[in-house]
């Protein structure tokens, strides 16, 4: 993910950019193109912007206006192209027309339309297990009745904004539908902008065709996010971004800030950034300054909005940003590519972006009333699901701290393990567990065997399968507070033996014993069920190093893979594998309602 | 702006259009003369040219031009 700016977004230069699209990295995705507009001017507007964040994609489009048709024909093109993602683009033209056409009684319209297009969704999600991803309608101009109409019912703009919220709505009860939010992205470069009649004439085109690269972008944005390409993280600096001046020269009293911030400029912004945290962007601090003198601000000053607790890693020091910000991934355990780092300073914003290229530096408008804007323009924070324990995420990482710090006055590990009372819940996939599996079966990287990205229809198929497939997943927490669910086992029976399908772990507890739990209990499920030896492998990816060793550490013998078969394969007899000794003690059932 | 002047901005239009710095196009150019010129490149083509000339195209005379020699004969006729 690389967006400082948008300036990247103009159309002849991205169609140039498709020609000549760098070497393949070995990230590839399949987008299917699905709707009631043209989609060839999308198509190599997609493939340069893909490429430009190191995934090649292959694009199936659609027959024009054949969305039904080829979600309800098992036999259609589209299941034969195998899509990771399906692309529906849908102009509100057609609807209007559809409108226009039905008489009388009127009341049902947006409902009834709302149900066709959830049916669609349905139809492709019983056959793959793509990603959905559904525009909304953009709101027509046209207002017969003028500015009364938004208090009239039957008006063109009112059915049109009711299906979009019918859509919506629905999206939130299908798992795997994603929105494409397209009335957000008309209404902010102005609908008379987007609309453009003249090239619907001539090419059925969606909008505008400078505008057509921001459609693109939003959708690889979308597909990516449900990739697990998330930002995770802001990485924020206080003097001038936080508050106006530099507290270290002009004290707590004299920096702008509450009463002093006459705009409520960086009012406004910590707000936003309050939400963002809110939603699981964990925040962290990066700033030249004293510690304390740092800190007091958010501990004393009263127009502050963001309190010390709502920062993960508080780092305040003379050494250089770039040091600092790997300091706080170490801390975090995330990659530098989910950071976001916002500076008022343009002089650290480029020597992060020299040193750290991975990291996102936005740039930032010198105005502070405007960063929020500048932000949101950048869509920096899409996000493909949301869990209860996103909201939980930032206090996670501060039990973190807490738990260094009782680990710095034990003497050996063993000891310090026991202390912390760790109790784990494992579980058969369950129902209400399916949505954060699949969340960490999509965002999970380093700790990560094999990297297999199913979705949570796919699971819930595996959760069915009583026979053949023992998919697990376990919850942990300990006495300084909740890690919630950390790691997933999906194991599927393959002759007399027992295949580790998927094997994967957050890496926020990592020497903590989980894997050892974890793997004491594969070769439980494979004794029970009777199966000989338990078959381990491991698929290399850019980020999965840190396990390459890992059924080595296990025992496992290294066997022939069998062609075309990727990555290194294993086994070990059940007889031959030593339990692990851990000390996590293990319940039936949390209580869910807590995080 | 003259004729030649015209043709000369159309040029370097087409050109990038058509991501090709050597392309050159006459009064009798049409479609089939320029590699990739198709129904998709042709919408991206008027989109330019209106955007390169500050003028703006109705619906019917984008169907109607034939040839490049139109195309200059209509970007005259909105310069005026």
């Amino acid at each position: 993910m690389l967006k400082p700016d948008r300036s990247e977004l103009d159309y002849l230069e991205l169609l140039r950019k498709a020609k000549r699209l760098p070497p393949p990295t070995g990230q590839r995705l399949k987008l299917a193109l699905l709707g009631d507009v043209s989609t060839q001017h999308l198509v190599p507007l997609l493939r340069a912007l893909f490429a430009s964040n190191g995934v090649e994609a292959e694009v199936y489009e659609a027959g024009f206006d054949t969305v039904e048709l080829e979600a309800l024909d098992p036999a259609s093109g589209l299941y034969a192209f195998g899509a990771d993602v399906v692309a529906i683009l849908q102009s509100s033209v057609k609807l209007k027309s559809i409108y226009f056409a039905s008489q009388g009684d009127r009341s049902g319209f947006a409902h009834e339309r709302a149900t066709r297009v959830e049916e669609v969704w349905k139809a492709i999600r019983a056959r793959s297990g793509a990603h959905i991803v559904q525009s909304t309608f953009v709101l027509p101009y046209e207002r017969p009745f003028g500015n009364y109409g938004a208090e009239v019912p039957d008006t063109v703009v009112g059915m049109v904004s009711e299906v979009n919220r019918e859509i919506c709505l629905r999206a939130r009860e299908n798992p795997g539908v994603l929105i494409n939010d397209l009335d957000y992205l008309a209404a902010w470069v102005g609908r008379r902008h987007f609309i453009d009649e003249k090239l619907w004439t001539l090419s059925k085109s969606l909008c505008a065709l400078e505008l057509l690269p921001d459609v693109a972008q939003n959708i690889v944005d979308i597909a990516l996010a449900a990739r697990g390409r998330v930002a995770k993280c802001v990485i924020l600096d206080l003097d001038n971004t936080l508050w106006g001046g530099v507290v270290g020269d002009d004290g707590l009293e004299g920096i702008e800030l509450g009463e002093n911030d006459e705009s409520g400029a960086f009012r406004s912004f910590q707000l936003f950034l309050r939400e963002l945290s809110r939603r699981g962007i964990i925040l962290a601090v990066c700033s030249k300054n004293e510690d304390a003198v740092a800190r007091r601000v958010f501990r004393e000053h009263p127009g502050m909005v963001l309190r010390e607790e709502d920062i993960a890693v508080f780092v305040a020091n003379w050494e250089d940003k770039a040091t600092n910000i790997r300091r706080i991934r170490d801390k975090l355990n995330i990659g530098l590519d989910s950071m976001v780092f916002l500076d008022d300073n343009p002089f650290e914003r480029n020597l992060v972006r020299q040193m750290v290229p991975e990291v996102i530096v936005p740039e930032l408008p010198e105005d502070p009333g405007l960063f929020v804007r500048a932000i949101s323009e950048l869509n920096l924070f899409e996000a493909a699901s949301r869990s209860a324990l996103d909201a939980q995420r930032g206090a996670l990482y501060r039990d973190q701290e807490k738990r260094e710090a009782e680990r710095s006055r034990f003497e050996n590990l063993d000891e310090y393990l026991k202390s912390l009372e760790t109790m784990a819940r494992v579980a058969r996939f369950e129902q209400p567990d399916l949505p954060r599996i699949s969340q960490l079966l999509q965002r999970s990287n380093q700790f990560n065997l094999t990297t297999r990205r199913y979705s949570e229809a796919e699971c819930a198929g595996m959760m069915r399968d009583l026979e053949n497939c023992f998919p697990f997943s376990i919850t942990v927490r300990d006495r300084f507070g909740d890690f919630g669910l950390i790691n997933v086992v999906i194991l599927r029976r393959a002759g007399s033996a027992l295949e580790v399908d998927t094997f994967l772990m957050s890496c926020r507890v990592l020497q903590r014993g989980v894997e050892q739990l974890a793997m004491n209990k594969v070769f439980e499920l494979a004794r029970r069920s009777g199966c000989e030896a338990v078959l381990g492998r491991y698929i290399p990816s850019a980020k999965n190093a840190m396990v390459k060793d890992f059924y080595q550490r296990f025992g496992f013998h290294q066997v022939a893979t069998t062609p075309g078969a990727e990555g290194t394969a294993w086994r070990l007899d059940v007889d031959e594998y030593v339990p692990r000794e851990v000390h996590i003690g293990e319940v039936a059932a949390f209580d869910r309602g807590g995080p | 702006m003259t004729n030649a002047e015209v043709h000369e901005k159309l040029t370097g239009v087409f050109r990038s259009v058509f991501d090709d710095p050597e392309l050159t196009i006459g009064e009798t150019t049409t479609a089939k003369d320029v590699r990739g010129w198709d129904s998709i490149a042709h919408v991206s083509l008027i989109v330019a040219v209106e955007k390169a000339f500050r003028v703006r195209f109705t619906t019917k005379e984008v169907q109607a031009l034939a040839n490049v020699g139109d195309f200059i004969r209509l970007i005259e006729r909105r310069l005026k």
